[in-house]
């Protein structure tokens, strides 16, 4: 009888559970749909991290969850969508002595931070040396040293002259507060849960699934328009992409489907598209560090360069959102007035010119073998090419690559392999070809493109890792070229020209990355709930969510519509 | 009392074993954290100049330069201290923390989920084992298939179904993020109402093999003398098939569901990403991607030890359930 009593209140207990359950989900149902909040004005956005928020808000940290811009501002904001003066932010003025070693900064007066403190040129000297003292931070590697003038001046001073460095102090560095971070015990560790800044926003709610931001009511420059902006968590590219079709995030930066027809498939939102980032194949170039392959040949990179349609590369691989080159690597548009006149092409050739690559190629020795590859030496003229799996636009261009190559007797044979697998072997020169990708600078100028890509000091012999001259370039013109510029005013651009001409020349001529097309960043906004989105005509921050401190601009220059 | 010593001892080897590998295994594969953050910070607009690697090698610690048998005996003993260390990925969390944070919804989801899937299973299975021959008989092909099909792929329907078109459910997340997250009614029912779909992903595809196996001990039993006798003293059919048959057949399905209990831990990778849930399979994930070492390793810790722990359960109890596994011979 009693084992029987046990039995029927286990059963009475799981009926009890299972009701509540159905109870719940038909509560659920009833009174949300979709998991977007109410509040019409709050900017949803999605960064493309895949998986929950760290709270960590430090805004030196690589894994910061948000805080650059937002919350922490720089000096000067630089726009690196188009040839902008750089604009006051913190600091309201700079000037360089003549030989380029002190820089004087005036600071804006009047600034509060987030708690209420003042903020005054102690907190800029206070974040410069933590960056001396702390190596781990100091990823500019600043080395010079501040000097307190009075509460909105300062000056710095450095051995050599440091133009070059300028957008990463006054553009990229952070200030933090002296009477919160001096506390800190080692803030290369510390998430700064809470931050106070002096930015247009505050951290307002955390959970690892969404946080919000709202508006500084005390912003020096008043109390953005925009009251709240939350970062949603999502599990990808994928999971954006059907978010953004339901309508339950405002403003991501990633690939859709069907690009083209965005703006009519999806009411209420535009998409913007801006190009800086170059899109190239790497090549282990440089057989005195160790490259092997045919690549090493400057003539097999240029009779790739010429054989390629990059007509049928847009369409096949790239919805048509890249856009034309320049061999020179200054970015056409933006940069026109750094483009070299000297440069055989201006930009690149968008369709194949087979003659013009085995004609380069018999120049050097190449002969065509019976199965239609070249060869030199009982070389045959077969490279491969690194991709990562799951990047389909990659693989289709690769694919579509070595059908074009193959025309001109090129064999490519394309070698996927995982993310962490392809970047490292990138890093240690295991590869002949790749697939990738050059970052813009911190500011509109070829010059950080060079520095970090064509510079020797940058490379190592292959089996260390490069950072980040992945191609082993060693071009003596080209180093003494960087050295020169480093000397001069980035404003006197007469006296630059010349050396930007040399390294664009022989950048062309050795060409160890070939260029193939800018790659163009989409992002998608929604214009019914907000205004003041940039655009291809007002490109006043690069469009990208994830692109700090731009996003910063335009969460400040956005209105919400009331809708 | 020997008999459990032995057992004991077995899973202490098995347990260091599992370390080991735990250790090992991560360190084989290509690339390093570091090179991995950078390459994911200059995809996304990052300025990243050539100093930029040395001081993240230095934030993170990864270039110590000790020898690898160095960092794994630190590794055991920092182990046997329960010092997980500092996640890479979501630097400078504790992996211990990122662990507590996302075990809780995979439990949750994965545990409940299962537990359904094998309630159903077994009581679908013993109806239909016990009314073999009939119409019924056709559930079983009909839930093998459901179970054949690719897991992720069930999911993308039943979001494309129940969450894009039919907007039903939600689209994803572990719960509705404008909600302050404690145990508010409103937050739980939440957490109930976008679980849902997660949920019944895993016990459609999953209810399949329960019934299977319970179906089949059902129809073996049935030919067992002490059934017989039951039908011979005329007892009701009901009481026959839930006292006499059904208690026997269930045995090896009880032991099933133990084991599997313990694989509830690692969660359902796919189902997770799929809803992108904050559960613990989209951890594991996020760390294999990033080369988190100390991240991946917990996690395969707790994995390692929730599946011995199981087992060991199982084995005690069959120990004592069936005298015949304690003889030695």
């Amino acid at each position: 009888m009693s084992m029987h009593a046990r039995w029927r209140r286990i059963r009475t207990a799981s009926i009890g559970v299972v009701s509540v359950g159905l109870l719940a989900t038909a509560c659920g149902g009833g009174s949300d749909n979709g998991g977007s909040s109410a509040d019409s004005d709050t900017l949803i956005v999605y960064t493309g991290l895949a998986g929950d928020w760290p709270r960590v808000f430090n805004p030196y940290l690589p894994t910061v969850s948000e805080g650059p811009g937002t919350i922490f501002e720089p000096l000067f904001f630089y726009n690196i969508a188009r040839q902008d003066d750089p604009a006051p932010r913190l600091g309201t003025e700079y000037a360089w002595n003549d030989d380029g070693t002190e820089l004087s900064i005036t600071l804006r007066e009047g600034v509060e931070w987030s708690d209420g403190e003042p903020f005054t040129a102690d907190d800029v000297a206070f974040t410069l040396n933590m960056l001396l003292e702390n190596e781990a931070l100091n990823t500019q590697n600043f080395q010079g040293e501040p000097t307190v003038v009075d509460d909105t001046h300062l000056t710095v001073s450095f051995e050599e002259p440091a133009y070059m460095k300028a957008p990463d102090l006054l553009g990229k560095t952070w200030i933090v507060p002296e009477h919160i971070w001096g506390e800190l015990e080692d803030p290369g560790t510390d998430q700064i849960p809470e931050p106070v800044g002096t930015g247009p926003f505050t951290l307002q709610e955390f959970s690892p699934q969404a946080f919000t931001l709202a508006a500084n009511e005390n912003y020096w420059d008043g109390a953005p328009e925009l009251p709240e902006v939350r970062y949603v968590a999502l599990s990808g590219n994928q999971a954006g992409a059907d978010a953004l079709a339901a309508g339950e995030i405002d403003f991501q930066t990633g690939p859709v489907p069907d690009m083209a027809n965005f703006e009519a498939n999806h009411e209420g939102y535009k998409d913007v598209t801006v190009h800086a980032f170059q899109m190239v194949l790497d090549t282990c170039s440089n057989a005195e560090l160790g490259c092997t392959g045919p690549q090493t040949d400057p003539a097999v990179r240029q009779a790739i360069y010429y054989a390629m349609d990059r007509e049928q590369l847009n369409t096949l691989a790239f919805q048509n959102t890249a856009d034309e080159m320049s061999p020179g690597f200054a970015l056409p548009e933006r940069d026109a007035g750094y483009v070299s006149a000297d440069l055989e092409n201006q930009t690149v050739p968008m369709n194949a010119d087979i003659a013009r690559a085995q004609e380069i190629l018999e120049g050097a020795g190449w002969t065509m073998g019976g199965d239609g590859i070249y060869e030199k030496d009982g070389e045959r003229l077969s490279m491969t090419v690194r991709v990562v799996t799951g990047w389909t636009d990659y693989i289709t261009a690769v694919n579509t690559l070595s059908e074009q190559l193959k025309e001109a007797g090129i064999e490519l044979t394309p070698q996927p392999a995982s993310n962490n697998e392809t970047m490292d072997a990138r890093g240690r020169g295991d590869f002949q070809l790749q697939i990738d990708s050059q970052y813009p600078g911190p500011t509109p100028d070829p010059y950080y493109v060079y520095n970090n890509f064509f510079n020797s000091d940058n490379t190592v012999p292959v089996g260390e890792t490069a950072n980040p001259n992945f191609a082993r370039y060693s071009n003596p013109a080209v180093d003494d070229a960087i050295a020169e510029l480093n000397q001069i005013n980035p404003a006197d651009t007469e006296q630059r020209q010349p050396y930007y001409d040399i390294i664009q020349a022989e950048i062309e001529r050795d060409m160890p990355y070939i260029p193939i097309m800018l790659g163009g960043n989409t992002s998608q906004f929604n214009s019914a709930k907000f205004t003041g989105w940039p655009t291809d005509v007002n490109l006043y921050a690069y469009p990208a969510v994830w692109q700090r401190p731009d996003q910063a601009e335009i969460y400040r220059s956005l209105e919400p519509t009331g809708e | 009392m020997r008999y459990y010593a032995r057992k004991l001892g077995f899973y202490l080897v098995a347990l260091w074993a599992a370390l080991t590998l735990n250790f090992f295994i991560p360190r084989m594969m290509p690339g390093n954290p570091v090179d991995t953050l950078l390459a994911k910070l200059q995809q996304r607009g990052g300025s990243v100049g050539p100093d930029v690697r040395e001081a993240y090698a230095l934030m993170l610690g990864t270039d110590t330069g000790e020898p690898l048998w160095d960092q794994y005996f630190s590794y055991l003993a920092n182990m046997l201290r329960g010092d997980l260390g500092v996640s890479v990925s979501v630097f400078p969390e504790e992996v211990t923390t990122v662990i507590a944070q996302s075990l809780p919804w995979t439990i949750v989801l994965v545990g409940i989920a299962t537990f359904l899937s094998f309630l159903v299973g077994v009581v679908l299975g013993m109806v239909v084992g016990w009314k073999r021959g009939t119409w019924l008989d056709s559930l079983i092909p009909a839930t093998t298939v459901l179970s054949a099909v690719p897991y992720f792929w069930l999911a993308l329907i039943f979001v494309m179904f129940f969450s894009t078109s039919l907007a039903w459910f939600p689209l994803n997340g572990g719960y509705d993020v404008s909600l302050s997250t404690g145990w508010t009614w409103e937050f739980i029912s939440s957490a109930i109402y976008h679980g849902f779909l997660p949920a019944l992903t895993i016990v459609v595809s999953s209810v399949g093999g329960w019934l299977l196996g319970m179906r089949n001990m059902m129809v073996s039993t049935m030919s067992e003398d002490y059934i017989l006798t039951a039908r011979a003293k005329g007892l009701r059919n009901n009481r026959i098939m839930t006292r006499y048959a059904a208690r026997n057949a269930v045995l090896p399905s009880v032991a099933g569901f133990a084991i599997s209990l313990g694989f509830v831990v690692s969660g359902s990778i796919i189902t997770e990403q799929v809803f992108s849930y904050p559960g613990i399979g989209g951890k594991l994930l996020q760390a294999v991607e990033n080369s988190d070492y100390a991240l991946m390793q917990g996690i395969f810790l707790v994995i390692t030890v929730a599946v011995l722990a199981a087992n060991l359960v199982v084995d005690l109890l069959y120990g004592f359930i069936d005298p015949r596994t304690r003889v030695e011979n």
